[in-house]
């Protein structure tokens, strides 16, 4: 156990040591804010800003929590994932750990966000309401880090997890209610927006945020905080369950791929390769 | 002495490549132990085997009686391991490094402070503990790593070839730590090499090619066996030098302007240097190396690191 939690505490410095990353992490959200709530002004809601940020925040924690699985592709190109192979320590611990840091790290961005929003647009009225949003944002994170992980280990290479990772990031994201309403995306957009899990997320956390918890299922899909598929509702309940579902079926396969990965074969050295094959 | 290393007819084959062929030796506790060969020969598979990283194929290889392929935990905590490439977390300090690797191998946190202090002292690194990993040069971040491979206490220690790509300052530097690690705290060293000269401080030395062990013995041995001392004599009078060289039943050979001549037996060539002495202008003795010794066994020199 205190493995993983020495390398939580190692993701938490590698993130507070980069100030860098952590303002811009911090600019882009409210540029998007900014942007796409003058663009997609909607009678139906009453709190445009709070609406857009909600939407930013959850897709802040999931963009975060798949980006830092790129500093387990960096330990596996590093090789500092050779010398804990050599080590005694559980890799089960190691997958944990990595999964555990990276979703704390993004559920930070994300009340990093929410405390700016605070200033500009969100309210709570309830003391509960903080306490679910901060739930739902380590749920996400957790999810996304497992998927993020899955990936870092089937890709193992920095600079293609940086493109798998935009491809499969950006049209989520977009297609999933964050920035733009899903009521204007064409026909097509909108059957990949209901297989979109992000696009449940989003609806739910929305749902926190703009404390709308109370409203029934008809209400919350005309304010667009739950999906309606041809007549059949997705309740916010569902919607969790969607979440938490995917998140086992990725936490699973990303645990057990990162335990069977050969981490002694990722070695950028030349020798290594010569060592072997020569 | 006890073998804290046994390999018995351990093959690794990577499909229908054998990588390594049937080899067997054992590593006596306490020492230096050298495996010594061209890139290629097998020498890393050997060690990444014993380091519980690559499955062997077939044989069985104990450290520390326990059965590498059986007993991996166990093996891993008796085992310390520097590789070719660094396996340091560049991002965070050597300190940090040390103690993320005592969390590993479970050292007790009231010994994690005198450990690092200890380690970080014998490879000159206290000053430094609180730099960034990213920052220190290639030397430096040797030690660093030999320093962790030491913190957990470990009866072996691995060393793939610990000096390639290192200037011969630091190289000098860092055999210093190596004979000195051993002689205080009496580990079993195990490394990989092909600098020949490196070899001779090592007790045991083994030298593998093709996947084979083809001489095992040590150094002073394997020299005595496989190399002559040579004189190199220039001589303003070649034909003079030849007749007496022949007289004492010395193998020569006669080059351009010198004579290349064996030294083995002494005192019949000093005689012929007394008689000589008025017209030899150079001589030269050159001792035997381990070049001569690889050479001398499979025919053909040692590459050089491409």
């Amino acid at each position: 156990m205190s493995t993983v939690f020495a390398l939580w505490k190692r993701g938490l410095k590698a993130f507070v040591r980069n100030r860098v990353s952590l303002v811009f992490s911090l600019i882009f959200p409210f540029f998007f804010v900014y942007v796409f709530g003058a663009i997609f002004k909607n009678e139906f809601i009453d709190n445009p800003v709070a609406y857009m940020l909600s939407g930013v925040i959850i897709t802040t924690v999931f963009e975060s929590s798949l980006n830092l699985a790129s500093s387990t592709v960096d330990d596996m190109v590093s090789g500092f994932m050779k010398e804990v192979l050599v080590s005694p320590v559980h890799r089960i611990h190691v997958a944990m750990g990595q999964i555990l840091s990276a979703s704390t790290v993004s559920t930070l961005q994300g009340v990093l966000i929410v405390i700016l929003g605070l200033f500009i647009g969100i309210e709570f009225t309830s003391i509960l309401t903080p306490i679910f949003v901060l739930l739902a944002m380590i749920c996400v994170g957790i999810v996304f880090s497992g998927v993020g992980l899955y990936l870092a280990t089937v890709v193992r290479n920095g600079q293609t997890f940086q493109i798998v990772k935009t491809a499969i990031a950006m049209p989520l994201t977009f297609i999933s209610g964050a920035y733009i309403p899903l009521s204007l995306l064409p026909n097509t957009l909108k059957i990949i927006a209901y297989i979109n899990p992000m696009t449940y997320a989003t609806a739910f956390f929305r749902m926190i945020v703009l404390e709308k918890t109370g409203l029934s299922a008809e209400q919350l899909v005309n304010e667009g905080l739950a999906i309606e598929i041809n007549g059949f509702i997705i309740t916010p309940f569902f919607s969790v369950m969607i979440i938490l579902g995917i998140g086992l079926i990725f936490l699973t396969l990303a645990t057990r791929s990162f335990v069977k990965t050969d981490f002694s074969r990722l070695n950028r050295s030349k020798n290594d390769a010569n060592e072997l094959w020569s | 002495m006890k073998a804290i290393i046994d390999v018995s007819n351990f093959t690794k084959k990577y499909g229908n490549f054998t990588a390594v062929d049937d080899i067997s030796f054992q590593v006596e506790e306490g020492s230096i132990f050298a495996f010594l060969g061209p890139n290629g020969a097998g020498k890393s598979t050997t060690i990444n085997t014993l380091c519980t990283i690559f499955e062997k194929t077939s044989g069985t290889l104990v450290i520390d009686d326990k059965d590498v392929s059986k007993q991996k935990a166990a093996v891993r905590k008796a085992i310390g391991v520097v590789f070719q490439d660094s396996t340091l977390d560049a991002k965070m300090t050597i300190e940090e490094n040390l103690k993320m690797h005592c969390v590993f191998y479970q050292v007790p946190e009231k010994e994690v402070e005198e450990r690092i202090h200890f380690v970080l002292n014998l490879v000159d690194l206290l000053p430094e503990r609180k730099k960034m990993v990213g920052a220190l040069s290639g030397g430096m971040k040797r030690r660093v790593e030999i320093a962790r491979g030491l913190i957990h206490y470990p009866k072996v220690l691995f060393l793939d070839e610990p000096t390639t790509g290192l200037d011969p300052q630091t190289r000098a530097h860092i055999w210093e730590y190596i004979v000195k690690l051993q002689k205080e705290r009496s580990i079993t060293i195990f490394l990989t090499t092909h600098y020949m000269e490196e070899a001779e401080i090592c007790q045991k030395v083994a030298i593998i090619d093709g996947g084979k062990i083809v001489a095992h013995d040590t150094p002073y041995a394997l020299k005595k066996q496989y190399t002559r001392d040579k004189a190199f004599i220039t001589t303003k009078d070649m034909d003079a030098l030849e007749v007496a060289l022949k007289e004492y039943s010395i193998d020569y050979e006669r080059k351009t302007t010198y004579f290349k001549a064996d030294a083995q037996n002494m005192p019949a060539l000093l005689q012929v240097i007394g008689e000589q002495k008025d017209l030899i202008t150079d001589l030269e003795i050159k001792k035997g190396t381990f070049n001569d010794v690889f050479l001398e066994i499979t025919g053909r020199k040692i590459r050089e690191e491409a």
